[in-house]
């Protein structure tokens, strides 16, 4: 047999490549499916605002905070576009984020899940660097309002943890990796610079 | 006994960064990619998205040629050039202190202080030029030398 030139193999090796590369892409996509549904209490605007934003947060996470801000902004100042669902996803590198997701969670079951998702944005600058940041989670969640029994009996609570661990693992099977992520009417954008983006967008009308 | 010719292993290795890392970007959502590039806060919108959505490709084709020592010159000549920008970029983050590690960027496995991604760049930047420099050694068991052999 005749040894193909060089040129030749060239292009059979990009071509090959390319179409392995765009089927398992296509592959992996058509996998992903789509977020679940959160809890009510982790829900907040009309249900049929033009932008429905899901988030995926760990609250020790700087750009989180910068994100949830301006989202706070965004939608005080135009509270007809947004409705946003929360999900936890707790990097594993911020030794405090998984607690904090189990008070805002633990807040979610006493329906006050936004007093504390504030407070823990709000305040991000004075836990994150703590040794045992519980103190200040504490002070958090009695500045709003929850019940102090149901609190303690909520943080043991097994499925609690569990719940957590299914947001992020649902992240995860979408494709998350790094926080903040959002799904704004089911596409995904990371990091607040390209939500703030497609927000402007909203506000000019052209995805609505 | 035939000893085992290091600069194959070497190339072997760098390639297999580099099909690796293409390869988890090209088949992952490329917004993760579009948010590490935004963390170095250096180019505008436009080129962001260019960069996120060519750069997987280039790395994964040096990649590609650099494993099966095809184009053996150009593809350790884009390597270099590649870890010569990497380098570049985290060094400027560095002095900008951009907090880039923070909210897992790179990934959870992957979420090393920059003067760590630093030091790894410069590593692989020199054991690229070490290939260049003995480029006979480090095209043995390569396409080329199949093509050029009559």
């Amino acid at each position: 047999m005749a040894k193909p030139s060089k040129t030749a193999a060239t292009l059979i090796i990009l071509g090959i490549s390319v179409v392995a590369i765009i089927g398992i892409k296509t592959y992996i996509d058509n996998s992903r499916g789509t977020p679940v549904a959160a809890a009510s209490a982790r829900v907040k605007g009309p249900a049929n605002a033009p932008a429905q934003i899901v988030e995926y947060i760990d609250f020790q996470c700087p750009a989180c905070t910068y994100g949830a801000k301006y989202l706070s902004e965004f939608a005080k100042k135009y509270p007809s576009i947004v409705r946003l669902e929360m999900k936890y996803f707790p990097l594993t590198m911020h030794r405090h984020a998984f607690a904090a997701a189990q008070y805002a969670e633990c807040a979610a079951r006493q329906d006050k899940f936004w007093a504390v998702h504030d407070g823990l944005v709000n305040r991000q600058e004075q836990w994150k660097d703590l040794t045992d940041a519980k103190p200040a989670f504490e002070e958090i969640a009695k500045d709003a309002g929850l019940n102090s029994q149901k609190l303690q009996r909520c943080l043991a609570d097994e499925s609690i943890l569990e719940h957590i661990k299914n947001d992020k693992g649902e992240g995860k099977t979408l494709g998350v990796q790094s926080t903040p992520t959002y799904f704004i009417n089911g596409e995904m954008f990371v990091g607040p610079q390209s939500l703030i983006t497609q927000l402007n967008k909203f506000l000019k009308g052209e995805d609505n | 006994m035939k000893i085992i010719n290091i600069f194959v292993l070497i190339r072997v290795g760098l390639a297999s960064i580099f099909i690796v890392s293409g390869f988890e970007k090209l088949t992952g959502p490329y917004q993760n990619f579009l948010y590490v590039i935004e963390g170095y806060d250096i180019f505008p919108r436009l080129l962001e998205l260019f960069t996120a959505h060519t750069i997987p490709w280039v790395e994964f084709f040096i990649g590609i040629f650099l494993f099966l020592g095809l184009w053996t010159i150009w593809a350790l000549r884009g390597f270099l050039l590649m870890v010569t920008v990497f380098i570049v970029i985290v060094s400027q983050a560095i002095l900008r202190q951009l907090p880039i590690t923070e909210c897992g960027c790179f990934g959870e496995l992957m979420s090393f202080p920059l003067h760590i991604v630093l030091l790894f760049d410069s590593c692989l930047f020199l054991l690229t030029a070490g290939l260049i420099l003995k480029m006979d050694q480090s095209t043995s068991l390569s396409l080329d030398k199949y093509f050029s052999s009559k």
